[in-house]
């Protein structure tokens, strides 16, 4: 709104009449008249000002209740001091339980192919008896499954807090800084180590053995 | 050719265990002469003092990898000439060919069997005939 068309559609003609009194004397009165009429006039102004100061602030303020629901979905806390070292203590564990059974199943196998062989019958019973041992052994793939899953429910809620960081990213909200390839990894790239390979992917003996 | 059964053999895994199944699936094929290094850094220095004729190495393994273990034994005109068998998960043909120019005389990946094994070592050393 234009303050100058505010006040000459409200106070036309009294500025002038002022501005034509010969002994430019204005009594006190007169100006306080006046000084009131402006406020009066101005104040739709003031009020449309206040309004539209109003929106945009409520629309940052609105912006930062979203950005600040958005950051307390990450919780990047959470996923730190206690998602990751729970899925690092379950990876542990599983490394462990198959390390115990593997041994107690190998154990198992020397004593069978060390046993000695010269009695049949006792050999048969001796051989059956650790036949049963390594099927108890075999139990650790239970554990070590529901283990996998915990960790794949735990790679999935921090995936979902990922995919919301990269929608703030996507908005200009945040501009990501971290390196995109770690240390680690560029010296595994180095040094040509990969891991095991995904199903369908990498050669298998057969290949290799032709470029032998 | 007839192999000769008492060889000396140096496995190299950082893993126990594949360490304890190498020593039994080659104590079956009859080499019990077999000695245990958990990664390229350690292997060297039991060449430092022993004069291997086979080595059987895994690939991904810290501080000293495989890879650089076989360079180093291609390096050195003590060790230049000795068998060298990689058994690994990496797969990529990328991997392979490094390997293959580094000198190393065959690769297994896991998993494998005790056939893959015996075949792959029967097959290293009727290179050396040929």
């Amino acid at each position: 709104m234009d303050t100058a068309k505010v006040l000459d559609a409200n106070i036309p003609d009294d500025g002038e009449q002022l501005a034509s009194r010969e002994d430019n004397a204005i009594p006190l009165r007169e100006v306080i008249a006046m000084a009131e009429k402006v406020t009066a006039a101005l104040k739709p102004l003031v009020r449309s000002l206040d309004k539209s100061m109003y929106r945009e602030l409520k629309e940052m303020l609105n912006s930062i209740e979203e950005l600040r629901g958005d950051i307390s979905k990450v919780d990047p806390d959470d996923i730190f001091s206690r998602r990751i070292p729970e899925m690092g203590r379950e990876l542990t564990a599983i490394v462990s339980a198959t390390e115990v059974a593997t041994n107690s199943i190998m154990h198992i196998a020397e004593q069978v192919i060390d046993a000695d062989k010269s009695d049949p019958q006792s050999y048969a019973k001796f051989v059956e008896q650790h036949m049963m041992a390594i099927f108890e052994a075999c139990t650790f793939q239970d554990l070590t499954g529901q283990r996998v899953t915990r960790v794949v429910q735990t790679i999935e809620v921090i995936e979902e807090r990922i995919g919301v960081l990269c929608r703030m990213i996507e908005n200009n909200q945040i501009t990501p800084t971290a390196s995109k390839v770690s240390e680690t990894e560029k010296r595994n790239r180095a040094r040509l180590v990969k891991g095991p390979a995904n199903e369908g992917e990498g050669i298998d003996q057969d290949a290799v053995d032709a470029m032998f | 050719m007839q192999i000769d059964r008492n060889m000396r053999i140096l496995i190299v895994d950082d893993y126990a265990t594949m360490l304890r199944i190498l020593r039994n699936l080659l104590k079956q094929l009859g080499f019990e002469n077999v000695q245990e290094a958990s990664d390229g850094q350690a292997a060297l220095e039991l060449f430092e003092t022993t004069k291997f004729d086979l080595v059987i190495s895994d690939w991904n393994m810290e501080p000293m990898t495989g890879f650089e273990l076989l360079r180093a034994v291609r390096a050195n005109p003590a060790t230049a000439a000795t068998k060298f068998i990689m058994i690994t998960a990496e797969s990529a043909t990328e991997n392979v060919i490094a390997a293959k120019r580094a000198g190393v005389n065959n690769y297994i990946i896991k998993p494998f069997t005790s056939e893959i094994l015996q075949g792959k070592i029967e097959s290293v050393f009727e290179q050396r005939v040929a």
